[in-house]
């Protein structure tokens, strides 16, 4: 096991070898030299290569390569162009707001839609089974911005059900910040979810050992239990898994019109002011977090799944 | 022989089950729909010219017989018809849909084909691959993929293309590793057919049905996409686009004018709902195991 | 069996649904819990703030807020306009030697600092504000190792600090202690500058949030961090500070004594400005700013009471204002008023002249410039409210002349097509498309169509490059596009402000992006930089208009009026340029704001 682990963690560096290279690449093509935009216009020539100096524009892109590789090592992207704010700061910052918001509106869908997958695999084929799924349907079948539009004008301006924006670091009032947001993740991705889960519930259901199960007489509330469920946490945690780095970059819609201060909102920001170094900081914390998910799973998989062995 | 046998059987199969499923069929004719609209607003037999002015700055929607039809949800900023945009947004829509998965698909069956059959070396090399890009969030990559292309359809394709490969050769090669050591394609083997005669004759069209699958998922990823690279500031220039319709409602709906919004929102409600069940029943026909 | 299985999943959707009732609930029924006191602004700024240490402060949220907590030696008259200087931490306007080129301040007494750990020897009380604090934070603007964008306001003016800031770029820690010789306290309240050359322009440097008196140990207590500390004699202290969503001022009580204005405009009294007149200040309690970058949720927040003051975001202008340019009736009817003002600014298409053909080609500019119809501009993307201009000086400063009439800027096909041929490209024959730079956003983008169709009127394609801010400016400054759209709000009410956009030495990468060079024009602008206000300098202000309108460095564009919105319990607000601090004279009706 622990091996294992190790072994799975060494395969790791590869890849985020090649996060690395991928976002200095695009990036740096793309990017965009900040200097200008911090000096003004106003900017000398000499202030000019001061700057680029003291960032180390000027010096050849390999040696700036590596030293982003360095970066990664010792997580520690120094400060942000933009704001001059130490980068670990704004993440540590950034991430309890949005936490806040997407903990909550994930843990609700997954257990809402893993609830409503195992019923409507239930009724599969059913009536049921098609009214629910073409709901849930319904629901991702807009996009996100119509539903921002829309809820923010409506029930936030119109019938004051919630702020309009805006977020409050106190509980309770944390809470009404998000609600709003909240709830419009959930009829988004409700969708999606139910409808892969269905999918997998359904596919343990026409496994042999179910057929056998069925046919040793067990009662269909103990062989959905007992069997299918267990099984098919398998696709389940993966789906999970998947989501996780949507946790932490996927609400930048959310947070831009609802004014909450998350991540999402500070590596959108670092796109459109070429702020190169929270750039990196977020697409590779959001790879390693990807990555880590992805080996929990498969650690995870060895315990609710004994067919799954550890090579 | 036999898998030919086996693939038709399972394709009339599948096309007998669709032919059941009525909410299905209904899709399908929403996808047809579409897909007419689109061809006509590109050869410019219906809502041309779109940019016309036909009314007043946000005027609005005109219901009732015998109203001009250019109107019935109502106008713009600059006068021009909704309805026409609308309709002009579909063949944008579709096309993006469209060119994005001619890009991915390819790609996707091919990484994910030799990884899967040859394994090895080749395999490392193309998990590594996607598990890089997606690792990378997709958003990020979207942007940067745009920005190093610049603005227009062309970059939307390439940067939605280059995006949605990956878990198409998940798939493929999870099902070529299932495929590769069945019986008919070591028998296949033993005939001498080459490596390339088992990929593409044998095993690729016994997993196609996962392409199609794909498919669905892959148009509707890609025009929700399209809105999100809009509100970026990274979407169509001066083309109606439904990104940029409901990108403009952003700043029109607190004054009252929420008809762009509507239009925009219910051309594409229809076509993902439409490709959403569509997958859903395509996955409960085709899929074997599912039955 | 089967009853019981189709009742567990039921149940937990049940029991969800009750959460997300319950949340709905809570976050519906409860109001606002904590007791809030009325005396509160409740202000919006729409975009995230980039800190508040006022040697950073080159954007204008960041100089407001920073300027809440700092002061500078001088400020501008609140509502006296055209605009005039007044001291602020100064005790009069300085005594200036004969020469022009020695300003001597003394400074008023017994200004304190806010109380802050930082001051370790006081313990946490804040000191007195005395001349030392002036000589230290305006070094601190020249400190290379800072690479302050606020830098230029000094940069060449004054005796040795250009000197000390070379002789300080290669140690590894700053000295503050080498002197400087232009830059002296003479004794605890007094300060003396020594120009190099006499400027007039000089003392609107002191007004501006860059010059702020910032004290040492607070500096050097939070070292990098300083940009999220404010540590100022001003008016609010700082409470809360969340650049990307929320600040929060609280009055400073150890704050000097400072009044009201008891005089100001002719109709001032008539409009009520002078309620409050020689009422201490600041005259609110509190300020909360509301990061919001979203037009939706601004807008939405400013009709539902939770902003005092809004501008029109372009779109909601129509609702807002109805065609005769005044306020809807819905608004009104809740009170509402509206404030329309000019902004001292100008929008403009830059040539870049030193693009070879751009550059040689005078006709080619001027047939650009007068196939550009303003009018129909200024309705799509500013609702026509702004004025077309025909120069770079906008209206309410010295030097504007309404009587000018720019010929390359009257919209005319026929006559631009006369000049095409003239310059060499019949009908647009023979010339390549322009490269046209533009940024990646909505309005841009509408605005780079809308050029393309004028110039197509007259034959002449263009390819449109958008591009990210930052890397809109690296282009610029490097000279790599021909052709692109701009606007310049003046930093001070001084044409000065404007010419030095075309003064010769101030080429790319400096503030002259067009890259306009003109020997006479130079002449000109260095003679008027030294000129008192008056007829003369009028006079060369006009000459070097000329000089511009006929070279066509830019198209020039329009001078853009602002909308704002006010709430009916907001007092005091009028529109103001360049009075950074000016929250202090905001004062909330509690009466009417319940």
């Amino acid at each position: 096991m622990f091996i294992y682990i190790i072994r799975k963690l060494l395969n790791t560096i590869p890849v985020l070898f090649g996060v690395a290279v991928i976002v200095f690449v695009l990036f740096n093509l793309v990017g965009g030299d900040p200097t200008y935009q911090m000096l003004g216009r106003h900017a000398t020539a000499s202030q000019i290569s001061e700057l680029r100096h003291e960032y180390g524009f000027d010096q050849p892109k390999y040696i700036q390569f590596t030293q982003y590789l360095k970066q990664i090592v010792t997580f520690d992207y120094g400060r942000s162009y933009a704001t001059k704010q130490p980068i670990n700061g704004m993440i540590m910052d950034g991430i309890g707001p949005s936490l806040s918001l997407m903990i909550p509106a994930f843990f609700i869908t997954t257990i809402l839609s893993v609830a409503i997958g195992l019923w409507v695999a239930y009724y599969r084929g059913k009536l049921v089974d098609k009214v629910v799924v073409i709901f849930c349907v319904f629901g991702m079948s807009l996009p996100m911005l119509a539903y921002i539009l829309f809820g923010q004008y409506y029930f936030a301006y119109k019938l004051g059900w919630f702020p309009i924006s805006g977020f409050e670091t106190t509980w309770p009032e944390r809470f009404q910040s998000v609600a709003l947001p909240m709830i419009i993740f959930i009829i988004v991705s409700l969708g999606y979810d139910v409808r892969f889960y269905r999918t997998a519930i359904l596919e343990e259901c026409n496994q042999d050992y179910v057929r056998t199960a069925r046919a040793k007489g067990l009662s269909e509330p103990r062989v959905f239990f007992k069997h299918v469920l267990k099984n098919s946490m398998v696709p389940i945690l993966t789906n999970v898994v998947v989501q996780i780095p949507l946790l932490i970059l996927g609400a930048f819609l959310l947070e831009s019109f609802f004014g909450i201060p998350g991540l999402g909102s500070i590596t959108i920001d670092a796109v459109h002011n070429s702020d190169f170094p929270v750039i990196k900081a977020m697409t590779t914390l959001d790879a390693m977090l990807f990555i880590l998910g992805n080996l929990a799973t498969d650690i995870l998989y060895t315990l609710v799944d004994p067919r799954v062995s550890l090579k | 022989m036999t898998d030919a046998i086996q693939k038709r059987s399972l394709w009339m199969d599948a096309y007998r089950r669709i032919r059941k499923d009525r909410i299905a069929l209904f899709c399908l004719g929403i996808v047809f729909t579409y897909s007419c609209i689109a061809i006509f607003a590109k050869l410019n037999f219906i809502a041309t010219p779109w940019d016309k002015v036909v009314g007043s700055s946000y005027q609005a929607p005109q219901w009732g017989w015998g109203g001009p039809l250019e109107l019935i949800l109502g106008t713009d900023i600059f006068g021009r018809s909704v309805f026409y945009k609308v309709l002009q947004g579909t063949r944008i829509a579709m096309s993006v849909g469209l060119v994005s998965s001619l890009i991915s698909t390819p790609i996707g069956v091919f990484f994910g084909a030799l990884a899967g059959y040859f394994g090895g070396w080749v395999d490392d090399a193309v998990v590594w691959l996607y598990t890089t890009l997606s690792s990378i969030p997709n958003i990020m990559l979207l942007i940067a993929i745009a920005f190093v292309l610049g603005k227009g359809l062309t970059s939307i394709y390439v940067a939605l293309g280059i995006t949605a490969w990956v878990s198409l050769a998940r798939v493929i090669r999870g099902e070529f590793i299932k495929h590769k050591s069945r019986d008919y394609v070591v028998a296949a083997e033993s005939l001498g057919a080459s490596h390339f005669s088992r990929i593409f004759k044998h095993i690729l069209p016994n997993v196609s049905h996962f392409v199609i699958i794909n498919l669905s998922i892959q148009f509707v990823s890609a025009i929700k996409a399209e809105v999100i690279l809009s509100f970026l500031g990274l979407g169509l220039q001066g083309q109606p686009s439904w990104g940029v319709m409901i990108d403009d409602a952003k700043l029109e709906l607190s004054r009252g004018v929420w008809w762009q919004l509507f239009g925009a929102t219910t051309g594409m409600f229809f076509i993902i709902l439409a490709f959403n069940i569509l997958g859903d029943s395509l996955r409960d026909a085709l899929d074997p195991k599912i039955k | 069996m089967m009853c019981g299985l189709r009742g567990i999943p039921a149940i937990s959707v049940r029991i969800i649904g009750v959460a997300l009732l319950v949340s709905i609930g809570i976050a519906g029924c409860t109001s606002k819990s904590k007791n809030e006191s009325l005396n509160v602004l409740h202000i919006v700024a729409d975009e995230k703030l980039k800190g508040l240490d006022p040697i950073y402060t080159n954007d204008l949220y960041s100089g407001i807020q920073s300027s809440q907590a700092y002061e500078t030696l001088l400020q501008y008259h609140y509502l006296k306009r055209p605009y005039e200087l007044v001291p602020s931490l100064a005790q009069t306007l300085p005594t200036v030697s004969r020469d022009g080129l020695t300003y001597t301040f003394s400074l008023k007494k017994g200004v304190l600092f806010q109380d802050d750990p930082s001051f370790k020897l006081n313990e946490g009380k804040g000191r007195e504000m005395t001349a030392e604090d002036v000589v230290y934070s305006f070094k601190r603007l020249a400190d290379p190792k800072l690479s302050a964008p606020g830098w230029w306001v000094l940069d060449g003016k004054i005796v040795g600090l250009n000197a000390w800031r070379e002789s300080v770029s290669n140690t590894v820690k700053t000295d503050y202690s080498i002197p400087v010789e232009g830059l002296k306290a003479l004794d605890r309240y007094t300060i003396q500058l020594k120009l190099l050359r006499k400027s007039a322009q000089f003392l609107y440097s002191l007004a501006m949030p860059f010059t702020g008196i910032v004290p040492r140990e607070a500096v050097e207590f939070y070292d990098r961090e300083f940009i999220n500390h404010a540590v100022g004699t001003g008016p609010f202290r700082l409470s809360e500070y969340n650049p990307n969503s929320r600040i929060v001022w609280d009055r400073n009580p150890t704050y000097r004594k400072e009044l009201y204005p008891s005089e100001g405009d002719s109709d001032d009294q008539a409009l009520g400005y002078l309620e409050d007149a020689g009422k201490p200040l600041p005259m609110s309690d509190r300020i909360v700013v509301q990061v919001i970058t979203e037009k939706q949720p601004m807008w939405l927040n400013f009709l539902a009471g939770k902003l005092d003051f809004a501008g029109i975001p372009k779109d909601n202008f129509t609702s807002a204002i109805t065609p005769k340019k005044e306020l809807s009736p819905e608004l009104a009817a809740k009170g509402i008023r509206l404030l329309k003002s000019a902004a001292l600014d100008v929008t403009h298409g830059t040539f870049n002249l030193s693009d070879p053909l751009i550059g040689k080609n005078k006709f080619l500019r001027q047939a650009i410039s007068m196939a550009f119809d303003e009018a129909t501009f200024i309705d799509l993307f500013f609702n026509g409210r702004a004025i077309p201009a025909q120069g770079p000086i906008p209206p309410g400063v010295d030097g504007y002349d309404a009587e000018l009439e720019n010929p390359y800027r009257k919209f005319n096909l026929v006559k631009a097509k006369e000049l095409l041929v003239k310059a060499g490209y019949p009908e647009g024959e023979g010339l390549p498309p322009l490269e046209y730079a533009t940024i990646s956003d909505s309005s841009a983008r509408q605005q780079s169509e809308y050029f393309q169709k004028m110039m197509a009127g007259i034959g002449i394609s263009l390819t449109v490059n958008s591009y990210s801010w930052p890397q809109f400016q690296e282009v610029i400054k490097n000279k790599k596009a021909q052709l692109w759209e701009y606007a310049w709000s003046l930093d001070y009410p001084d044409a000065e402000n404007m010419f030095q956009l075309f003064y010769s030495k101030n080429v790319s990468p400096g503030s002259n992006d067009a890259n306009y060079i003109n020997p006479a024009f130079d002449r000109l602008y260095e003679k008027s930089s030294v000129l008192p206000a008056g007829p003369e300098r009028t006079k060369t202000y006009g000459q070097m208009v000329k000089m511009l309108v006929e070279d066509c460095p830019w198209i020039f564009g329009a001078h853009r009026m602002s909308f704002v919105l006010i709430q009916p319990w907001l007092k005091n607000y009028k529109p103001n340029d360049f009075d950074h601090a000016r929250y202090k004279y905001y004062r909330i009706d509690t009466a009417l704001k319940k």
